[in-house]
This record gives C-alpha cells, structure tokens and sequence, in this order.
C-alpha cells in the first residue's frame, strides 16, 4: 500500500507540474521577425523603408500589365490582338482596348492595390513618430504625391488614413478638390525638402525637379479635379524650375532610352526593361540572352499614321522622322549593333541578326501589316512598337533595370500646352518647333490643340501618361479602331469603376457613374 | 480485436462460473491465424456455465455429449462446437469486423460500436486497401460513407484531398485532423517546399506518407460533432485517428510481407504520331520544311512514361507476456512514378510497447517512429505556364524532335532536355513518438499523462542545371538551384483523468483533461544562380555546403544572407530588438561553386491549450447520453478572442433492447442524435494581429545580381479581430442489423453550417497589406447530406463466405451567405493569362464554375462564345460519392474486389484548354487527331469556355485481389504463409475525355481550387504480387 501511496503522490505531483509549466499565456515570440505594439509607433528604419517604397514603385511601374496597361492599353497607343490560342487572356487586353472593362477587371484592384497601399506606406514614413530625416520626409511625400495622383487621376477619389489611425477603422474618402489640394501642398513640401538633382546617375530617387515635373502634371490636369481652369503661369514656373535644375531637351531620341546620363531623365525606376522589348516582338526574334518575344503588345496604324514617312515601311530612307525609328533590312542587320530589330515602329518584313528574312512560326513570312482583327489575328499582323532596344548597352542588359519615368521633354510640351491654353500661342509654337526640329521633325507653322496632342503622342508614346494626355484634350472618348461603339462619347470612361472588393471594404467610397 | 482491459474482469467472472462444472473433461486449444487466445470465454449454451481459456489459449470444461459449446471472444465471429465423443476440441477463431462489440478508438478513448453515440467508423487492417499503399489514408479510400478521398495526382506521396461531409472551409485547409497515436499532427506541411524551377511548385505532398501501411492496426473517423469535438479547434473537418499496432502473440512471432509491383500509366494520350503531324500540317496548308519537320519519329509519352518496378518489404517481430508485449518493426519500400525521375523510398522503425507494473495498476505504453523518406520529383507543377511542365511538354512536343536532351526546342521545351537537366529531390526524416503513463488511483479512477513528439527535418534541392533549354529566369548558361529546410517540431503534453462508476441500472463515465501543444516551423528558403558544375548531384552538394558554409561563419541572429557579382562580401540582414541590422564580411568559405545566392530562414511558434471534459451517461444499456466541451486556446488570435468554447452533446437510444422489439428478428436498431460545434484555425499561420515587419524576399536576378536596396516591410499587421472559425452541426443517424447483423447497416443525416469563415480579405485601402485574415461576417456555408451503408454476408458457410458492403453519400454544399465575390482557380496556358474557372459567391456551392459559354463553331471555324462569363449551374463537388466492396472465401482462397465511385461534379480540362486546340497546332505543337477535325479554325483562340468543362463521374475498380492462403502442418518454420495478387486502377468508367477525372492540380489563385486537371500526373495501373509469412 505504501509503494501505491507514493506512486499516487509521484504522478499527481507530475500531472500538478507539467500542467504548470505548459500553462502558457499563449503570447507571441519575436522570433523570425521584429514584433512592435499594435498601434503604430513609427516604422523601424526610415531608410529601409523607403528604399523598400521606392521598390515597390519601380516595380510596378515594370509590369506591362495593371498600371502600364491602365493606361497606355486603354488608349489608341497599345492594343494587344488575340492571336490564335495567345493572347486571349481572358479578355484583360482587348477589353481595355476597346473599353468594355468591367468591375471584376483584375488590373483594376491590383493597380488600386498597389497605388493606395504605398499611399500608407508613404505616410508611415512621413509620420513624426518614425523619426525620419527631413529629406526621407520630403521623398515620402514625393511618392505618396505620386502614387495619390494617379488614384485621383484613374478613380477619381482617394481613400486616406493616417499611419496613426486605427488600422482596422475605415478610412475617409477625399474629394476630388480635397486630394488636389492634399497632393499640391505635398509636392510643395516635398520640393522644399529635396535636394536639386541635376542630370546624373542620381536621378533614380526623388529630387527638387521630379517634384517640380509632377507639380505641373498635377496642375495641367486640375480642371478635371477642381472644376477651375488651371493655373497655367504655376504650370510655366513649375517646368521652369525643372529646367533650372539643369534638365534639358536633348539630341538623339533612341539614345534618350539607354541606361546613360541624358539631360532629359528626370526621373528613372531601378526595373528591368523586359518587359517594354519583348511583349511586342515575334517569337522568332532572339538575342544571344533572349530566346524570343513574346508577340502581344502593338499598335493602331491610325497612331503609326500621326508620324511623317511611308505608311507601309520603316526601313531606313522611308521617309520618316527620327521619333518613328527604323527597321533593319537585310542590307543593315546584323548582330553586331541591331541583332536584326529595329526602333521605333516595327512594320513589314523583318530580318534576323544575319539579315535573313524571318518567318513566323507556321512558316509564313514575317511582315509586320497595318491591319489586324482584335479577336483573331494572325502572328504576324499589326505594327509593334520598340522604344528600349536591346542592344542598348552591353549583351546582359537587355533587361537592364533602368526605365525612364519623368523625362524632360514632357515637361517642355506640358509648358507649351500651357502658354497655348493661356493664350500664348506664339510661345507654344516655338517650344513645339524647338522640339520638332530637334526630332528632325518638320516645324508646325501654326499650332492647335489637336496638334498638341497629336505631338505629345509621337514624343511620348507608351510613357505612361497617353490616357492622361487624351483625357485633358477631350480624346479619350474619340472613336479608334476595335473601340466599343458604346463607349464612343461615353463620358463616365474617363475614370474606372471602384473594384468591387474596394468598396465592399470601405463604404465611404462611391461607385464612379456607369458602373 | 483482442482489449486487455476487459479480459480481468471477464476472466475473474468467468472462472467463477466455471467453478460449476460437470459431466465429462474436454480440453482444447483456442486461437486464431496468429496464434493461442486467452481470455476467450467458453460456454455450453442454454446455461450459465462456462470457463475462459488461459495465457497459452487452453481450456478445460465438463460437458455432456450433445452439449454445445458456444466460444466468444470480442471481435471474433463466435463458433459453436456440439460435444461429441471425442475429449479434444480445438478451434480456430476468426475475427469479424462487422461486430458490434468491436472497440472503436475515440478521442481520448474507446468505445464499442453499440455504445458509440456519435458517428464514428473503424476501418481495421485486415479490411484495409491492398496493393502498392504509399499512404496511410489510401487504405480505407471508399470504405465509409461520407468520407471522399481522392488523390490529386498519381506521383508517388502526392497530397491528398480528405473530405468528411463535405467541404467547409474556403481556406486551403479541408482536410481533417489526423491523430497517429495519441499525437495530432500539425496540419501544415512537412515537407519542404519543392520548386522544380521555372515551371512552378510542386503540389503538397502528402501529410503522412511518413507512415508505414503495414504498421498500422486500425483507423477510426470521426464525422459528426459529437464525435469530433472533443478536439474543439480542431474538429470541424472530422478526425481520422490512427492506431498502430501492438504486440499480439504469446509466443513471439515474426512477420514478413514483401511485395513487388509493376505498374503503368493506364492511358496515355492518343497524340499524332510523326508521319500523321507532317500530313496534317500538308493538309491544312501549314509550311512542311526545316522549322516543323525535324526527321525523326518520337513518341514523346513514351520518353516521359514508363513501366515502374515497386517492392515493399516489412519485417516485425511481436510477443505478449504476462505484464504487456511488444512489437518492433521495419519497413523498407521503393516506390516508382510512372513519370520518368519520380520515385519514393521510405524507410521506417517502429517500436510500441506496453507494460504493465505495480499488480498491473500502472501502465506504460510507449509509440515511436523514425521515418527517413527520399522523394525525387518529376519536373510537374500545375502552376507552370503557357510551356507546360515536363507532361504537357510530351504532349505538345514535335514528334518529329529528336529524342536528344541537347537538342534545342526553341521557345518550346524539349521534354528529353527536361527530364536530363532537372532534379529535385526532398529527403525527410520524421520522429514520431508518444510516451504515456496511466495509473489506477482507485478502481474507478484513473490518470494518465502522456508526452508526445513530432518532429520532421527537412531538405529540399531543386537544381537546373546550365545545360536547360527554352527557359528563361536567366538558367540556360548560369544554372539556377534551390536549397530549401524546413523543420517542424510538434511538442505535445496531455493528462487526462477517467473516472467509471457502474450503478446498478446505469454506467457513468467522466473525463477531465488538459492538453497543451506547441508547433514550431523552422527553416529557409535560397535561391542560388550560376553554378560552376554541371552535374545535378553535385549543384544540389555544392549548394548545401555553401549554404552551410556560409551560415556557419556568421555569428549572432539573422533572417538573411547572401552574395552575389554585384556586392561585395556576404551580406547579413537581420534584427536586433526592434531595430533592423545590416553587415557584410568576407567568407573563408569557398563559394566559388555558385555565384549568387539568397537565402531567408523563418522561425515561428504556435501554441495550443486546452481544456476538455467529457461525461457518458448510460441508463438500463438502452439510453446513452454524452456531453462534451473543449475549450482551446490559442496563440494564432488576438487576446481577445483567444480562447474559443466548443461543446457537443449527443443522445442514442438501443431500440432493439426495448422489450417492445424482443420479439423481432432485428438484432440492431440505434438511433443517434447529436449536435455540438467545433471550430477550425488551420491555415491563419502565425502572429497575424501583430506589427511584424521582416527583411524583404531576395532572389538573384537574371544577370545573377542581388539588389539590396528593396528595404523591410511589415508582413502582418496589428488591429485584427481575429477569432474562431466555427462549424455548427446536427446530425441523426439510425443503425439497424437483422438477424444477428448479418444484414446491417446505418443512415445518417446531418446538417453543418461553418460561421465566421477566416479568409483572407481585401483591406480598406490604404493598407499596408493587400490582404489580411478576417472573419467574414454574416458567412455561412453549408453542407448537408445523406449517408447510407449496408453489409450483408450474402453466403455463409463452412466453406464459403461472400460477403459485399455498400456506402454511399450525398452532400450538398452552398454558400448562403457571403458579401462580395472572389474568383479563383486559375486557368494556365497559352493566352490564358488572367484566365480562372471559379467563383465564389452566395447562392452557389463552393467550386462553382464561372465561365463563358461555348456554342460550338462558326462557318469560319471560330468559337461561338458568349459575351459575357456566368455561372454555368456545375460545380467541382461531386454530391453522390460511394463504394462497393465484396469478399469471396472459398476454403482457403480469398478474392475481394473494390469499386469507388464519384459523381454529379465536373472537371474542368485545362490540359486541353492549353494543348489540344488547332492554335496550338498552328503554332507546331503536338494535338489530337480529333483536335484538327472538331471544325476549329486553325486561328481560333482558345479562350476559357464551357468547351473544356466536362463530367467527372466516375466508377473505378479501385482494387482487385486474390490470396492464398498455403496449408501448413503448423510444424515447421512457418506458421502461416499467404501468397496474393493485387490489382489497382484497373479500369476506370468515365467520360471524362482527359487521362483521369479524379485529379486536383494546383494550379494557382487567390483560393484553393479543386477538379483542376492540367498535366496532371496519371493515377497508374498496378499490378502486385505480394507474399505475408508468420514463423
């Protein structure tokens, strides 16, 4: 009985024990990561931060999908046909093209994603309690401005919150005129705050001139946001001051796109230039390094007709100005500058970098032709468009990270614009021609809006800003080719609907109309 | 089944009765095909005598001739013997699984069938699957109703897809809670992560193919709540407990089992051949010359498939004794893919032993495994785009290729090229044990307090070596690899108390515990670029040395480090407190064998605690009442909501011991009714109502620079109202069996309604995070159906036995309730970017199909496709799923054949959207005949339609088998020997026009989907022979 006894008190006195020591309070441990209250006291590295914002902003602005087809594929400028069993996509492209998106459009909440979620991200960073320096401040608020103006610009209103609010309140809605002023004050802020970048390897980071550039983007455009017609002389002053930074139109628009000082990049993202090559060229089209396009992303002959030269080639002597490039022929391809592809415009037949005519994948010859069909092309029509060349540098870099995002020149149109919209039409006429003749490009004798437009398209085609263009001048309404007779005239495209998912999380947002 | 704990009781009572005896002496010796039974009562009938045998199976009873004897032992088919002349009656006992007096293990306990009051089910090891059995949960594939199992493709240890009653959960995590021996099993991964590279990842592989088959003694499944919710938290998607085996005979005994297996994809697709390709493409004007005919003739399935060769070996030796027993193990096998580079070889130990001390009122029992299992992957992954992994490869290859690995496929992938220049393998060594004490205080009260222990090591290389073709990332000239750990380490400490009390027209049973349980996961992830070596072998040794060359010099915490062209030195980013640290130094390592690397490790722990009880309350052997409640908290929510209540009861009531009935032939009538709720975590992961920033990812660029300059970022984010997800379910279930069961059977209906759904939510914008776990309010999705079994021994004879069980059930699931939309389950292929089949929204079932509409072709042989997508009524859950299986015993023959069927759902043929469309025979890809005479236009795009959505019904003979079991004099070596022959998969009806519709490939999106098929992996063929001795 004794043995029992003690038996009794030895497990009873395990179970009490081991029950005590693994009563746990179930707290976390800081582990694999850094663990910080649950309210924000401030993000643990500023810098780190930033860089990682920075990232995130290159990144995205990359991708040729999302951000990049927001905006450029819903324009006369790109357009990515069905070609047999590719590029049907799931209807994502054509439906840009000829403006049919609906809510459900995947680009539409990753690209609302992406942009708002570096609005708070820039706002951790900005918020005193992170102790940032005066210029991580200033560059915050230069990306926070950045990504605010686009979401202001596709939707129309900006969710916000403030890094100290509580995360899981719903954030306020700003109305149009309140983000304007919101984005104004901090592009002001950040300009003070920035240093004075001039042209040179540093201008992959804000700077006093991209915020500068941004500012008179901003007011160009502020009529659709405030209703008031924009203050053209702040738009003047603001490119100014951009140019006073050093900035400059320069010759040579090919050599504008290489990973080299210029004096028109004013601004430059870290990211592979990939994408901007390939989606455009045919698979039989290689490099040492690159086994291949990926024959998506073209253009509307309507748009390849705004430029001066042949309507059916683009070799070299085809009549054209410098800004629609070249295509090699078998006379000038070759694998020791060119690999066979051309710049600019691809059109008609194409050659390898031995100068051999190319043939697409059924064995047809590969001549790039003016017209397509949306739904069913085959391989090998419509124009391509190239403006990163692969040989831009060394072999390796033909995804060299290096793509311009604020250049110079659309500063220089965006002060003509404005002295043309303020009444100075003989100022704007000679910033136009400055430019033209630069491009060796006829000078215009006389200059309208449409002119305008039109010139900003041959300088700036697919930089990101043509659906921003076409909707200051009116444009982005017009009828193109493939576009939904439906959606001709339709004022409510000027800005895309909410994702569902959005409004679902946030009920101050309202639906934009016809969605 | 033999139960120790009753065979005291049993025997003290029994040699009471027999101490009345009389008549003449019969002696004899009982036992079954192992050996001598003790403990088997022996009574003559129609009296109150009788005796039980002892330790060696003796006996020894006074009877008169003319007497029958009546022999019963629990679990066995009770015999009867009419006393004759003779004074020596031995008899050999056979066990029956169809008794009711069979002990079904239950959480934290047994019962008996009969005195179950929630719907549980055993399946025992000689009803088990035969055949080539990877995984434990393939053994009992069909063998219950309600309960699907299906693979997600035929690769060796493939992950599964366990569903009991349906599906609840729109997270990833369906499957349900596996307890092996006391111990639950985390429900995460344990194996590290595979990524074949450039082609995507490879599925999850199965949870517990760690598992030796043969080990294993019986598997019970939990369905309704009742049953289930005595694991609270974790019980919502059902419970399948796993015992192994323990000691059995007396004298010690060895067994042998070896099988070898042959098996091969049982269809492959009826792709053109080369001659057939170079006239097709004439006919339809398509350029025959250098770019699509290469001059060769090459049946590339043929090249990827093949016939495997399998063997499987187990040794144990197991022996009883006065004070326990014991049984050791060892398990060696070698599995074989059909897919060309895919095999799995397991090697496993095990020991169970139990002892009793101390006049038999303390009992130690100890469970332990080791498991070392080596898997080499194929190249497949149902993420791979538009090239295909290595099957679609085969399927659309150029016939006319050679079948060279050096030769260049252009922008399409050489399947040879593939298959030579990748390798992936994991080698996963698990520890599996439980040690448990159990002590009599009184004879009502008991203790026990057990520890457990599970733990996985982890290793991963993914290599592609220099010499690839047709991939990008920047591997063709540099070689790109991967070197992956992962470490799982499951602590687990429980003390239960029991306390029995008979009355004398009732029985109380109560049970108090506590259980606390911690799961740890550990390891990292690197990637590697540019290689020095070619070989496979020596990329994936180089990389681990470098690897843990490089970690071994750093000093001090770290999430990261790496090297590459760009930098100078190794660079270290980690944290100290809450600051983020970077250094760099130069290593003494040699890294010369890669020239770029990244690698980030993880470290997190969750924990579970919980409270349970559970009281059983009989009244007159008639009225049975069982009430249960958990309470589990933990460390996944906030503090808040941390601890979740879970509490069940259930009420059965013995209809056939009611006087009422006394007269009818019904040997069984119970009905069941239960209700309670249970709550599910799995898949929530780690700390996400916290601030928790960590290093961002890196990965070698495709110049094989590193760019550090991408910061840290918050990974989860605080202010969450996170807490249990909760499945609230009713259930009623009537079991019947006439004339002493040989006619029985159950039919259960139940109701489950899952609340509070954890998914991962668009955040208001601006968020940090995109998306964050939540509660989705107002969610409610259910699942209800029918569950119905019948067995029937339709022969019974000396001679001959048949005997033929039946299951089927039928779930419906709907999603009732849920604000906005979700679509998921990615289609993959050429133009199929931004493509899925599914979405999830209220008013549909889970899966549910959202497509556009295809009507056929036009004149210009264009689809004729609908405008818009929609929700086409058809959805990847079958709603009727069932088994059928039968048992011929001829003598000492033994033939059982299985069928398993599923239907009413549809599978959506990905394979085919992305490979056999005439755009794909446009752009010189391989087709099927009748993809050139369907009327497509050979320009036609090929978007996601209603075109490729077809029925997966199905009906397999699952298995087929004959054994034999030699006569033996007993006097030599062998005490028993059995020969058999084991078919699988033999034929399958379907009209599903893929290789199988029973496939689940992963093919990527913001949900788990199901019914995918996209180059899935075939379920073989096989053919096994196998050979089980006892000596």
């Amino acid at each position: 009985m004794k043995k029992q006894f003690n038996i009794k008190i030895v497990l009873l006195s395990l179970i009490s024990i081991t029950a005590l020591y693994s009563c746990s309070d179930l707290e976390l441990e800081a582990t694999d990561s850094v663990i910080q209250d649950v309210s924000f006291t401030g993000v643990a590295d500023s810098q780190e931060s930033l860089n990682g914002l920075y990232g995130e902003t290159w990144g995205m602005l990359g991708d040729q999908a999302n951000f990049f087809a927001l905006n450029e594929v819903t324009t006369d400028e790109q357009v990515i046909p069905t070609r047999g069993s590719d590029w049907g996509d799931n209807g994502l492209w054509r439906s840009l093209h000829n403006h049919t998106w609906k809510v459900d459009h995947g680009f539409l909440l990753s690209t609302w994603n992406q942009l708002n979620s570096k609005v708070l991200k820039a706002s951790q960073i900005i918020d005193p309690l992170s102790n940032s320096s005066e210029r991580q401040v200033a560059e915050a608020k230069f990306l926070r401005a950045f990504s605010m103006f686009f979401v202001l610009d596709m939707w129309g209103q900006n969710p916000f919150r403030e890094a100290t609010d509580d995360p899981v309140a719903t954030p306020v809605v700003l109305s149009p005129a309140e983000s304007y002023a919101f984005i104004l004050n901090d592009l002001n802020e950040a300009i003070a705050g920035l240093p004075n970048t001039g042209p040179s390897t540093e201008t992959n980071g804000a700077s006093k001139a991209a915020a500068n550039f941004l500012k008179a983007k901003l007011i160009l455009n502020s009529e659709r946001y405030t209703g008031a017609t924009p203050n053209y002389q702040e738009v003047i002053s603001a490119v100014n001051a951009v140019e006073a930074s050093g900035f400059a139109l320069q010759d040579g628009y090919f050599k504008l796109f290489e990973p080299t000082v210029n004096t028109e990049t004013v601004l430059y993202g870290n990211i592979g230039i990939g994408n901007r090559i390939w989606n455009g060229m045919h698979y039989n089209m290689v490099t040492p390094n690159q086994g291949g396009g990926w024959n998506g992303f073209s253009t509307l002959a309507e748009f390849y007709d705004l430029f001066e030269g042949d309507a059916n080639e683009n070799y070299v002597g085809s009549g054209q100005e410098e800004r629609r490039g070249w295509v090699p022929d078998a006379s000038n391809a070759n694998n020791t500058d060119n690999y066979g592809m051309g710049y600019g415009f691809l059109v008609g037949q194409q050659y390898s970098g031995t100068g051999q005519a190319l043939n697409d994948r059924a064995g047809n010859p590969l001549i790039y032709s003016r017209d397509f069909s949306l739904t069913n092309s085959s391989e090998t029509q419509a124009i391509r468009v190239i403006k990163y060349h692969p040989f831009n540098g060394t072999n390796e870099d033909s995804f060299r990270a290096h793509e311009t995002i604020f250049r110079y020149a659309d500063a220089h149109l965006m002060r003509a614009e404005a002295m043309l919209r303020s009444g100075d039409a003989g100022g704007a006429l000679a910033e136009v021609n400055e430019l033209r003749v630069l491009r060796d490009a006829t000078p215009f004798g006389s200059l309208s809006l449409d002119d305008m437009i039109d010139e900003r398209g041959r300088e700036l085609y697919v930089e990101f800003f043509r659906r921003n263009d076409l909707i200051r001048f009116g444009q982005f309404t017009k009828d193109w080719e493939f576009k939904d007779p439906a959606a001709v005239g339709d004022a409510n495209k000027n800005l895309f609907p909410i994702p569902l998912t959005a409004l679902l999380s946030n009920p101050n947002l309202v639906q934009n109309p016809g969605y | 089944m033999k139960n120790s704990l009753l065979k005291k009781p049993l025997l003290i009572i029994m040699l009471l009765i027999g101490s009345i005896t009389y008549g003449q002496s019969i002696k004899g010796v009982v036992s079954d095909a192992d050996g001598s039974l003790p403990g088997v009562s022996i009574t003559i009938q129609g009296t109150t005598t009788g005796v039980q045998t002892d330790f060696d199976g003796n006996y020894t009873i006074k009877a008169k001739q003319g007497d029958v004897l009546v022999y019963n032992y629990l679990g066995y088919k009770t015999e009867q013997r009419t006393v004759g002349s003779e004074s020596v009656i031995n008899v050999t006992m056979t066990q029956d699984s169809t008794e009711l007096d069979e002990i079904v293990v239950i959480g934290y306990g047994s019962t008996t069938v009969k005195d179950a009051t929630g719907a549980v089910t055993s399946v025992k090891s000689e009803d088990f699957n035969k055949g080539v059995i990877s995984s434990p949960e393939q053994l009992i594939q069909g063998k219950t109703a309600g309960v699907q199992i299906s693979s997600t493709s035929g690769a060796p240890g493939a992950g599964v897809n366990i569903r009991i009653r349906g599906s609840n959960s729109v997270r990833s995590n369906n499957n349900p809670l596996f307890v092996v021996d006391g111990v639950p099993l985390s429900g995460g991964a344990t194996t590290a992560g595979a990524n074949v590279i450039g082609l995507g990842g490879n599925p999850a592989k199965n949870p517990l193919s760690f598992l030796n088959p043969n080990d294993i003694e019986s598997i019970s499944i939990l369905k309704d709540a009742s049953a289930t919710a005595i694991y609270g938290s974790r019980g919502a998607n059902g419970v399948v407990i796993v015992t192994t085996k323990s000691g059995r005979s007396k004298k010690g005994e060895f067994s042998y089992q070896a099988n070898v297996s042959t098996s091969k994809a049982r269809e492959t697709y009826n792709l053109l051949s080369a001659s057939k390709f170079l006239s097709e493409r004439a006919r339809l004007g398509l350029a025959v010359d250098a770019t699509s005919n290469y001059g060769n003739s090459t049946d590339w399935q043929d090249v990827v498939f093949r016939t495997a060769q399998s063997h499987n070996q187990n040794l144990s030796y197991s022996k009883s004794h006065d004070k326990g027993s014991y049984i050791a193990t060892l398990g060696f096998g070698n599995q074989t893919g059909i897919v060309e580079n895919s095999n799995l070889e397991r090697l496993t130990a095990r020991v169970n032993l139990n002892h009793r001390f101390l006049n038999d009122k303390l009992k130690l029992s100890f469970q332990g495994s080791v498991s070392r299992v080596d898997d080499n992957l194929a190249p497949t992954g149902g993420t791979a785009g538009y090239k295909g992994d290595i099957l679609g490869a085969a399927f659309s290859a150029n016939p006319t290729w050679p079948n060279d690995p050096d030769f260049d496929g252009g922008t399409l992938v050489n399947p040879a090229n593939l298959l030579a220049y990748t390798k992936g393998t994991t080698n996963t060594n698990r520890y599996l044990a439980n040690l448990s004490l159990e002590y009599d205080l009184t004879s009502n009260l008991k203790a026990k307090v057990s520890v457990g222990l599970d733990q996985s090591d982890s290793d991963n290389f993914s290599v592609t070596s220099s010499e690839v073709l047709g991939l990008e990332d920047g591997i063709p000239g540099n070689g790109r690899g991967a070197y992956n750990m992962l470490e799982i380490k499951n602590e687990l400490l429980e003390a239960t108390i029991t306390y029995n009390k008979e009355y004398t027209d009732s029985k109380l049973e109560v049970l108090g515990g506590f259980s606390y349980q911690s799961f740890q996961n550990s390891g990292m992830y690197s990637g590697a670029w540019g290689f020095s070596t070619k070989d496979l072998d020596l990329m994936g040794s180089t990389l681990k040395d470098v690897v843990t060359g490089v970690a071994g010099e750093i000093s001090g915490q770290y999430q990261q480090f790496g090297f590459a062209p760009n930098l100078p030195g190794v660079y270290v980013r980690g944290f100290e407190g809450l600051d983020f640290t970077t250094s760099s130094f130069s290593p003494t390592t040699n890294t010369s064998g890669v020239r770029s690397l990244a690698v980030d490790t993880y470290d997190n722990t969750t924990e579970l605690q919980s409270f349970f009880g559970r009281v059983n309350y009989t009244l007159s052997d008639k009225y049975l009442f069982t009430a249960t409640l958990r309470a589990d908290g933990s460390s996944a929510f906030p503090e808040a909501n941390r601890y979740g209540y879970f509490p069940s009861g259930a009420f059965a009531w013995k209809l056939n011991e009611e006087d009422f009935m006394s007269d009818s032939n019904m040997s069984t009538l119970k009905l069941r009714l239960s209700a309670g709720v249970t709550g599910n975590q799995e898949g929530v992961g780690y700390g996400n109502y916290v601030n928790r920033s960590r290093w961002n990812g890196l990965n070698p660029q495709n110049n094989g620079n590193i760019d550090l300059n991408n910061g840290n970022g918050i990974v989860s984010f605080g202010g969450n109202d996170l807490k249990w997800e909760s499945t609230l379910q009713y259930a009623t279930g009537l079991d019947f069996g006439f004339n002493n069961d040989r006619l029985s059977g159950s039919i259960d209906v139940y109701r489950k309604e899952t609340q509070d759904l954890l998914f991962l939510v668009d955040e208001a914008q601006p968020a940090i995070l995109a998306q964050k776990f939540r509660n989705l309010p107002d969610s409610k999705i259910v699942n209800q159906g029918v569950e119905f079994s019948l067995g029937y021994d339709l022969v019974q004879s000396e001679d001959f036995n048949w005997s033929a069980n039946f299951n089927v059930a039928y779930n419906d699931n709907m999603v009732e309730s849920l604000s906005g939309q979700y679509d998921f389950a990615n289609v993959n292929g050429p133009g199929l970017s931004g493509a899925f089949a599914m979405r999830l929204q209220e008013g549909y079932p889970l899966f549910s199909y959202y497509l556009l509409q295809f009507d056929g072709y036009d004149g210009a042989g264009q689809p004729i496709i609908s405008e818009d997508k929609s929700f086409v009524g058809k959805s990847a859950l079958p709603n009727l799923t069932g088994g059928l299986s039968t048992n011929f015993n001829y003598k000492r023959w033994t033939m059982s054949a299985y069928f398993s069927g599923q239907f009413g759902h549809y599978v959506y043929n990905n394979t085919a959207n992305a490979f056999f469309t005439a755009g794909a025979f446009n752009t010189t890809r391989n087709v099927l005949p009748e993809t050139l005479t369907s009327g497509e236009a050979l320009g036609a795009s090929a978007a996601a339609s209603t075109r490729f959505l077809e029925k997966g019904d199905f009906v397999r003979l699952q298995n087929l088998s004959l054994a034999y079991d030699m006569p033996l004099s007993g006097k030599g070596v062998f005490k028993s020997m059995v020969f058999s022959v084991t078919g699988q998969n033999l034929f399958l009806m379907t009209d599903y026009s893929g290789l199988d519709p029973e496939v689940s490939s992963a093919t990527g999106g913001n949900l788990p989907s199901i019914g995918m098929d996209y180059g899935a992996y075939p379920n073989p063929s096989t053919i096994t022979f196998g050979i089980n001795a006892k000596f």
